[in-house]
């Protein structure tokens, strides 16, 4: 029984499925973290496949959380020789249908960019915590436990990010 | 405009706000009018926002690709770096110990030459032809050395100082000697101060005159106070009552002629002397007394014989 469950995830048509539903949220952690698309999915890419190669020891439950912990553990090794090259993009997701004056669509990227400032200078800690909230819909209770943090302290960068992001911004 | 937020540092009446388990009236209590627009505006337009979708089909195919190439890696064994150092320092540290304690420093005389040395205790040590010592490096601090042929040691007072030979073995304090190692022939002569020889059998202890030697499982042991050093420094080897075959053993390696004899001459006695700066005085000096007749056969070949 035991050894059925664990070669699960060894099959192909299990590990896709635990690709499809884990790896954007996880994507988009590395993102958050790196503020870098290409080592982003560099990296989440190399989880996969660590996962994979583990796939006989791992129930698919468990895959989730192990995919987070590797990638973690992959970054710490990367960060260090990182300087600066950031190019956190946001995109609206708002269908362009309506009121698309130009004063609008004006002050729409000017927000745009001042977002994308301010959020680029958030402490890391920060900004993972919050835009996994907000961007991905991560509760805080889930947030915790992918980062091995308590619900308290996810509250605490919560808030912070909050206020600091406040102080970017100040004419919003 | 100012935020009274620096006030509890603890708070997260944001991070409720925002998970909506407080109202936006109960935010308003909390915060200044022009905060709360703020903050309200900041939620509403991340609401807004999101990141670029990522290429799903792209990335799953990377992912295979990667696991393919790491498969195929997979029966390269990666040895860290690490212990290829640790294996160096490992070989250098014996490397070092080694040459400390071993007996790695070497001195050796060809045939017919001689060669003085001082060890690094001061001690001296004057090598006859065809003989060879090897002593460590830190020969000071463990005065033991090896030895195979001929050799005059005059040895610093000290901590014990002792001569390994594959005859025996010769100790002492500080004092002048000499040895002669030959395969089965071992000779101890003691100049001044006071030696102690062991072999496989035996010990003996000389004072200053004293000799000793020990082949075939014969000991023989003499007096002999005519000179302060032996003669062999000048350039001539002396024998009192040495089985020829030990005389020629010395004869060959003065001067590396390969010397053919009956092999009843091997026990004839000899007294007497040769040079070391003339074959054919030396010849002579040896043969004479024995009445035998000698003969160059080759250039590098004498022949004995009645």
């Amino acid at each position: 029984m035991n050894q059925k469950t664990n070669s699960l995830l060894c099959s192909e048509a299990v590990f896709k499925t635990v690709f499809e539903s884990n790896f954007k949220v996880l994507r988009n952690f590395l993102i958050y973290k790196f503020k870098n698309v290409e080592r982003a999915e560099d990296t989440a890419q190399n989880a996969f496949v660590i996962l994979w190669e583990n796939c006989e020891i791992l129930k698919p439950e468990q895959a989730k959380s192990f995919l987070y912990t590797t990638a973690i553990r992959l970054s710490l090794n990367l960060i260090k020789h990182d300087k600066v090259v950031y190019n956190f993009e946001l995109q609206s997701n708002v269908k362009e249908a309506h009121q698309e004056s130009p004063e609008f669509i004006l002050v729409e990227s000017e927000l745009k960019t001042q977002l994308e400032k301010a959020i680029n200078d958030l402490p890391e800690k920060q900004r993972i915590v919050f835009l996994m909230n907000r961007f991905e819909k991560q509760s805080y209770t889930e947030i915790a436990s992918l980062l091995d943090l308590s619900v308290k302290t996810i509250e605490k960068r919560m808030h912070l990010a909050l206020v600091s992001l406040r102080k970017v911004i100040k004419n919003v | 405009m100012s935020f009274n937020l620096k006030n509890n540092e603890n708070d997260t009446f944001l991070s409720d706000w925002l998970d909506d388990k407080i109202s936006d009236d109960q935010l308003k209590h909390l915060v200044s009018e022009t905060d709360f627009l703020a903050y309200k505006k900041l939620k509403d337009s991340l609401a807004v926002y999101q990141l670029a979708e990522p290429d799903m089909d792209k990335n799953y195919a990377a992912i295979k690709e990667k696991k393919i190439a790491v498969n195929n890696q997979k029966p390269v064994k990666v040895f860290p770096l690490y212990r290829y150092m640790a294996a160096a320092a490992t070989l250098l540290l014996f490397f070092g110990l080694y040459n400390l304690f071993v007996f790695s420093n070497i001195v050796a005389t060809d045939f017919g030459k001689t060669l003085s040395t001082n060890l690094s205790d001061n001690s001296r040590v004057t090598l006859n032809a065809k003989s060879k010592i090897s002593y460590p490096t830190l020969f000071k601090y463990n005065r033991t050395l090896k030895l195979d042929g001929e050799a005059y040691f005059e040895v610093q007072k000290g901590r014990q100082f002792t001569v390994e030979t594959s005859q025996g073995k010769v100790q002492v304090l500080g004092t002048k000697f000499n040895v002669i190692v030959l395969p089965n022939y071992f000779e101890v002569h003691c100049f001044e101060g006071k030696v102690k020889v062991t072999n496989a059998t035996n010990t003996t202890i000389l004072t200053h005159g004293d000799a000793v030697r020990f082949y075939e499982n014969k000991i023989e042991s003499w007096e002999e106070n005519d000179y302060q050093k032996p003669l062999w420094i000048n350039g001539e080897s002396n024998f009192k009552n040495v089985p020829l075959q030990y005389v020629m053993a010395q004869f060959q390696k003065q001067y590396n002629f390969e010397i053919q004899y009956p092999a009843e001459f091997k026990t004839i006695k000899f007294t007497g002397s040769f040079t070391h700066k003339n074959i054919d005085v030396a010849l002579q000096s040896i043969c004479i007394p024995l009445h035998l007749k000698h003969a160059k056969t080759n250039a590098k070949t004498i022949l004995l014989s009645e």
